[in-house]
């Protein structure tokens, strides 16, 4: 029974409401309201506050008083033609009886005595249970044989299902040994059992009954044999959680007379239940409560949305999924350790194995990966070395937000630890987008290059690239970069900056190393910090979310801006890019420790694809003395003139400079565009695999064009009418 | 900044002729739609406007998506 709901309603008075829980949880609720041992008290939040737990047994008997109608409803359904023989007209096997019955199945109830009841035929509040069985079969239709004992399952051989409920010390056929306690089953597949048969109390009986019926209908529609939907075994506990902070205690409520509670009475019990519910993912989380789900429904969810036929149902949680940031906030506040993140991957991972994933809402930073994994790409030990004990590995990110970051921290790693360098991709992008073949291809790829340069440990300064290997190649040795600068002499930060906050990446949360590094050294720089109430919240970037939902993206990384007043030290480059085009003050760890200037501006996406080639190009002439020359292509030379407006645009659309110039080459090369002749304006289109690119442009110069607008669509032409 | 193509005449650049509406299916995760767009009467290769990209075309990109 949904407690908490049936308490809620019973507060505010509304018993009708109330009744019809109790009703159609209980079946026989003038029974259970009397005799009910009240199992649930033992799990009572009010207990954990020193209270008495809930009186609920008084309550539901002071709602049978205060329900105004309690007539049965009689449902207008067609019958149906299958036959159900139960055999015991104790509450278990009425209760079956009952709920197929207003199913408007076919029942006959069978029992020895001469009446209902079973067991409860002797209790000398019998009259009045007699009354309640009469009131809630009032409304429906089903043959009763009394005075019939069953003494064989021959005599019910022509019944489509038999359902054993024949008391503590009834006739089980011989199907005690095969019972399935779970599904109530037998190893006769259409004869079930339940009730104090079986061992059980009555109330347990009475649930046993209610439970069989759900089986047997399905049973009769499907001849397969289910656990019905959303009915567990409360044994162990209701599975709710409360954080009790601020809440005060409030004493049981005793009835004024014999009769039991008053109305008043019993809205002042029914108000005295906590409605304990958890919601401490919910709180902290833009996503969860965008889309006002709990847990327990997006499991539901992402489980139905497994087992679909794709053409013949519909997704209901294709958003949801794609819009969470797998940042571990959700399983770091949950006392259960839930986490939606790993439910979304394992979504996000079904759908691309599948192929009924959006390509589009991953498909920019795959072709990042692509590139950081090929052209972008470099490793080696240092100088005239084959091997070493050390090698950076700055992340894909970190030398495209500025090549410094790389240049100076590799500096200090080669001349204090002789590190070689590995410039490549974690996986990040494949990872958050599900793909599973190209994380692996990755994995391997950067475990055999690791292996070639002597199994160095790995210097990490972002803390995704950490968390990737620590989760895909644990084998490898780790040590963070903040760590090694905090503990060399050689680093003395001495940049002025305000008091400010240290705002930790996601990723980080479990790398306290990382951590406590990146403190030391703002505190060797003279920055006063102090720290956010709520640490390691992701600021936007994680799971790559910005297309699947640009404004819960908006929403989440305004939030994030916002959480102090207080200029943010960072030491991700993705918070840095986030906070910065938030406007929000705030320096990278690297920018104190190499004495760089701060600067709020992110370079664009050309600009930071520019800046990785300088990298790899720097290295790759410092470390082999080799002119890396990045490929060509016949459009790099074109010079396009871009508005800061359109690029700010651009950027944020995730539109590259470098498409465009393909596009408009393509275009112009082979006279492939429209144009209007008023003013030279051309239009063109460049399709990508997964994207579709449209640019406006007009030419200015010989080889320069003006851009006047970009943008881009997923869908494509298909067959034309 | 979206550009009001819609104002313009366009012509496609190979063909030297003026676009004209027409009918073309669109594509979309297993799913197609029709609408109305500018192409080229004798080659037909079609133009699709930003309002159109942006708007109308985004919208039913994200519903076949939630599909």
């Amino acid at each position: 029974m949904d407690i908490r709901s049936f308490l809620d309603k019973a507060a505010k008075g509304r018993w009708g409401a109330a009744y019809k829980i109790l009703r159609d949880a209980t079946v026989f609720p003038g029974i259970v309201a009397a005799l009910c041992d009240q199992p649930c008290r033992q799990f009572c939040q009010r207990t954990v506050l020193g209270d008495a737990a809930i009186a609920l047994r008084d309550v539901e008997a002071a709602c049978l008083r205060y329900a105004k109608d309690r007539k049965p409803q009689a449902y207008v359904i067609p019958p149906k033609d299958k036959r159900i023989a139960v055999i015991g007209a104790g509450p278990a096997g009425l209760s079956c009886a009952l709920n197929l019955a207003q199913k408007k199945y076919q029942v006959t109830v069978f029992d020895r005595e001469s009446g209902w009841g079973g067991g409860l035929r002797s209790h000398p509040r019998f009259a009045e249970f007699d009354e309640e069985l009469a009131l809630q079969f009032s409304a429906v239709d089903l043959e009763f044989r009394f005075d019939s004992e069953v003494k064989s399952l021959d005599e019910v051989a022509d019944f489509d299902a038999v359902y054993v409920a024949t008391g503590a010390d009834g006739e089980s056929f011989g199907l005690l040994e095969s019972w399935d306690k779970n599904l109530l089953t037998t190893s006769n597949p259409r004869v079930f059992m339940g009730g104090e048969i079986c061992g059980v109390t009555l109330m347990e009986g009475i649930a046993q009954g209610i439970t069989a019926s759900k089986v047997i209908e399905v049973f009769l529609q499907t001849g397969k044999t289910t656990r019905p939907h959303g009915d567990h075994d409360y044994a162990e506990g209701c599975g709710r959680y409360l954080d009790h902070e601020g809440e005060v205690s409030v004493p049981l409520v005793v009835p004024s007379g014999p009769e039991g509670y008053t109305e008043e009475e019993a809205r002042a019990e029914a108000a005295r239940c906590l409605q304990c519910d958890c919601d401490k993912c919910l709180a902290g989380c833009e996503m969860l409560r965008r889309f006002h789900k709990d847990p327990q429904r997006i499991a539901r969810e992402v489980y139905t949305d497994m087992v679909v036929n794709p053409p013949f149902s519909t997704r209901q949680v294709t958003r949801e999924i794609y819009s969470c940031n797998v940042c571990g906030y959700c399983k770091s506040v949950c006392p259960v350790d839930v986490d939606i993140g790993a439910l979304s991957q394992f979504s996000r991972t079904a759908r691309m194995s599948a192929g009924i994933h959006p390509a589009a809402l991953h498909d920019f930073w795959l072709r990042e990966m692509d590139f950081n994994t090929s052209e972008g790409a470099f490793a080696s030990a240092p100088k005239g070395r084959e091997t070493c004990k050390y090698a950076f590995y700055p992340g894909c990110q970190l030398g495209a937000a500025n090549p410094e970051y790389v240049l100076r921290s590799y500096d200090f790693l080669r001349d204090t630890y002789d590190s070689g360098i590995i410039l490549g991709c974690c996986g990040a992008p494949a990872y958050w987008a599900g793909d599973q073949a190209r994380l692996r291809a990755n994995v391997e790829a950067t475990r055999r290059r690791w292996s070639e340069m002597g199994e160095p440990t790995l210097v990490f300064a972002c803390a995704t690239c950490e968390s990737l290997f620590h989760l895909f190649l644990p084998e490898i040795p780790r040590v963070s970069l903040y760590e090694l600068l905090a503990a060399s002499d050689k680093i003395s930060p001495a940049q002025p900056y305000p008091a400010a906050v240290v705002f930790d990446p996601c990723a980080a949360r479990d790398d306290h190393g990382m951590e406590s590094g990146v403190r030391e050294l703002a505190g060797k720089a003279g920055v006063t910090l102090d720290e956010l109430t709520e640490k390691n919240h992701c600021c936007g970037h994680g799971g790559h979310i910005r297309i699947a939902n640009p404004s819960l993206y908006d929403e989440i990384t305004r939030n994030r801006a916002e959480a102090s007043d207080r200029p943010y030290i960072v030491y991700c480059v993705n918070c840095r890019e986030v906070f910065a085009s938030k406007s929000k003050e705030c320096a990278h760890i690297l920018d104190l420790v190499f004495d760089l200037p701060v600067t709020p501006r992110v370079p664009t996406l050309q600009e930071k694809r520019d800046n990785s080639v300088k990298v790899k190009r720097e290295l790759m002439k410092q470390i082999q003395d080799i002119d890396f020359q990045p490929e060509r292509h016949e459009w790099d030379s074109l010079r396009l003139i871009i508005s800061d407006d359109l690029q700010k645009e651009m950027d944020q659309k995730l539109i590259s400079e470098a498409d465009l110039k393909e596009a408009i080459w393509r275009a112009e090369t082979y006279c492939d565009k429209f144009y209007d002749e008023k003013d030279g304006m051309s239009m063109c289109s460049l399709i990508k695999p997964v994207i579709t690119y449209w640019v406006q442009y007009r030419e200015t110069a010989p080889n320069t064009y003006e851009v006047c607008s970009a943008y881009y669509h997923r869908m494509r032409l298909g067959q034309k009418e | 900044m979206a550009v009001d193509s819609e104002a313009r005449t366009w012509k496609c650049a190979k063909c030297n002729v003026e676009l004209v509406p027409k009918k073309a299916v669109l594509e979309y995760l297993g799913h197609t739609v029709s609408h109305e767009v500018p192409a080229c009467p004798k080659c037909g290769k079609t133009m699709i406007c930003q309002e159109l990209a942006e708007g109308r075309m985004s919208e039913v990109e994200q519903q076949l998506e939630d599909k």
